[in-house]
């Protein structure tokens, strides 16, 4: 009833071909951003921001990167994990190596050398489609894997065998490394995915999103087009590997701060992201969200709210009680709605506009 | 008044002289198979070419060896003056030769209007940091690009299914979106193959209508692939008929009509 684009009239084409055409659409996201720039920090504790909000958002952008990939340009990849971790040691060796340059500005610079490694092994994607590119790209993960073990100069011959994040400071405020507050990590880490998502979305929106879905459902006739399929798709690549390559120097600088890192950017990690973004919806930004939202923090609320309910379980048992749980949950998304969450989120915006009549 | 009807006359002849494409000794060979064997045709800027024969008689693969997706063993493609070899689908596409496919080959999961504005893209040259953007220049260009495209889909009477997902239209729909997304491209040369296939009585005849009104209106040349005969015989003005990969006859509609090799091989007899 009051989710309606009846009387807003377009009369000209900008306003039609606006990402959000609808009023309401707008001051919804206004909302969000608002809730998430100042709600969020001043009511969510450290802990909710640590376990929920951060790794909620650097899994999106790794969502965003792989559907970049794989939703628009209909590539099926599983090297995700591994350009994560092009982008979080790509970021180790630049900031200490040039220790005065912002942080922030190699966490997004670490993208580049992300987006450099994805091209190289897009290569095969004009050949090999399918299932057979899916082993190409593991071929990324597995090799790539190996080179942040056994190089020791990427992680600066470190005794622990990984990535330890120095203390860097952005506006004379620690944000990496020990000392640093979840608050002004979530805070970076915002704006960084904000920034992002916006340019995502110009890209998709454009001539450039058109030629990476034309290349999706029907190769032959987008070349015919004039669009050379080489090109789009190894700039489909680039940009989704260099999405990866931020969200794992987030991941490692502005989440974990070090640790476990040659864990991290396993296998597992590949297919967390894949799950996600088919969950979440192939070929959608908000499903990106969706997915990420979906696969990284329902282990979470399981996990803490299920005891949190009084029902008080061993810690063993609500640790795998959480697999069953997400994999039935999986399952039944899957069944109820094959294209994802994004696809119940339109079905429900429709809805939202015909109510409370029923059609 | 006659003065000027002579000129126009005139003018009409001597675009009807002028050849847009040439098509010299074409043979393609599949393995063992000869899918065309030494087929030579030309086709005239402005005017309708049919190309009709029997199911395999080599016709989609002549198409397809003009739009580059298919080098000839031998025989050479001249068009607009320039001789090619072996030439990739993009360079035909930005040599000015558009196509439809007799199986519809649209991008399926999106809109309408997606569909027609993918056929600008040759024409949109703003580059990738403009794209980040998608403001100034970039949104500029694809507001530009957008009043081609809807001029188009006025043109065909789509607008209701402007922002439509394609996969979801009916068939009929479907084929006039692909000749949209191909008219976006402004071709010199548009090749439609079967565009009338599985329709019924009256979406053929409005088909009919679009493609006499992009020959007149655009000025497009084109050359179909059609089993109507009835449609070719009245909209076309010159055919050319291959059977097992030879052209048995080339002419004028009345000519190939008459000639007792076409009757033969595809027209049959009336009984």
């Amino acid at each position: 009833m009051f989710y309606r684009e009846a009387g807003q009239f377009k009369t000209t084409y900008a306003s039609d071909m606006a990402v959000l055409p609808i009023l309401q659409d707008r001051i919804g996201l206004a909302v969000i951003l608002l809730i998430g720039f100042v709600g969020i920090p001043l009511l969510g504790g450290n802990f909710f921001l640590q376990t929920v909000m951060i790794p909620f958002l650097v899994f999106s952008l790794a969502a965003i990167g792989l559907n970049i990939l794989t939703g628009y340009t209909g590539l099926l990849s599983l090297g995700s994990g591994a350009f994560m971790g092009v982008g979080a040691y790509a970021c180790y060796k630049l900031t200490t190596i040039y220790p005065g340059v912002n942080i922030v500005i190699w966490i997004v610079a670490s993208g580049f050398f992300a987006a450099a490694i994805g091209v190289v092994f897009g290569l095969p994607s004009l050949r090999i489609k399918g299932f057979y590119l899916i082993v190409a790209t593991l071929a990324a993960q597995f090799f790539l894997q190996w080179s942040f073990v056994r190089i020791p100069w990427l992680y600066n011959y470190n005794a622990s065998g990984a990535i330890e994040v120095p203390q860097r400071l952005f506006a004379g405020i620690p944000l990496t490394g020990a000392n640093a507050t979840p608050v002004t990590r979530y805070l970076v880490l915002l704006g960084i995915v904000t920034f992002l998502t916006w340019i995502a979305s110009n890209l998709v929106h454009g001539r450039i999103g058109r030629s990476w879905m034309a290349v999706r459902d029907m190769d032959i006739a987008a070349e015919l087009m004039g669009i050379r399929l080489l090109p789009a798709k190894l700039l489909a690549f680039a940009v989704s590997s260099f999405y990866c390559g931020v969200a794992g120097a987030c991941m490692m600088f502005l989440w974990y701060g070090g640790g476990e890192a040659n864990d991290a950017f396993n296998i597992n990690q590949s297919f967390t992201i894949l799950f996600m973004v088919i969950i979440g919806g192939l070929g959608s930004l908000i499903g990106s969200f969706l997915g990420a939202a979906f696969i990284s923090i329902l282990p979470t609320a399981l996990k803490f709210g299920v005891p949190a309910l009084g029902i008080a379980i061993p810690g063993t048992v609500a640790e795998h009680a959480t697999y069953i749980l997400l994999g039935a949950l999986i399952i039944f998304f899957l069944i109820v709605e094959p294209h994802g969450l994004a696809r119940l989120w339109q079905i429900g915006k429709q809805k939202l506009r015909m109510w409370p009549f029923p059609y | 008044m006659s003065a000027l009807a002579e000129m126009l006359q005139g003018e009409v002849a001597r675009a009807a002289a002028e050849t847009l494409l040439t098509v010299e000794n074409v043979s393609l060979t599949f393995g063992g198979v000869r899918a065309l064997s030494d087929i030579s045709f030309d086709i005239r800027k402005g005017e309708i070419r049919a190309i009709i024969g029997p199911n395999g008689a080599g016709k989609t693969s002549m198409l397809n060896c003009i739009n580059g997706f298919y080098h000839p063993r031998s025989g050479r493609i001249t068009f607009k003056g320039k001789t090619r070899q072996r030439m990739r689908p993009y360079e035909a596409a930005s040599q000015g030769i558009a196509r439809t496919f007799q199986n519809v080959a649209l991008f399926k999961g999106m809109t309408t209007l997606d569909n027609i504005l993918t056929g600008r893209t040759l024409k949109m040259n703003r580059n990738f940091f403009w794209q980040l953007l998608r403001h100034g220049p970039a949104m500029r260009e694809e507001i530009e690009h957008r009043i081609y495209c809807e001029d188009i889909i006025d043109f065909l009477e789509i607008e209701h299914i402007r922002k439509t997902p394609v996969g979801k239209l009916p068939y009929g729909l479907q084929k006039r979106v692909e000749l949209g997304r191909a008219l976006a491209m402004q071709p010199d040369l548009l090749l439609l193959d079967e565009p009338m296939a599985g329709m019924n009585l009256e979406e053929k005849e409005d088909m009919c209508r679009f493609i006499l009104d992009v020959n007149r209106h655009f000025r497009t040349t084109i050359a179909l692939i059609e089993h109507d005969m009835g449609v070719v015989m009245d909209i076309s003005d010159r055919v050319v008929v291959l059977e097992y990969g030879h052209k048995i006859a080339d002419g004028t509609p009345d000519e190939v009509k008459a000639d007792q090799r076409v009757i033969d091989a595809y027209l049959g007899v009336s009984h």
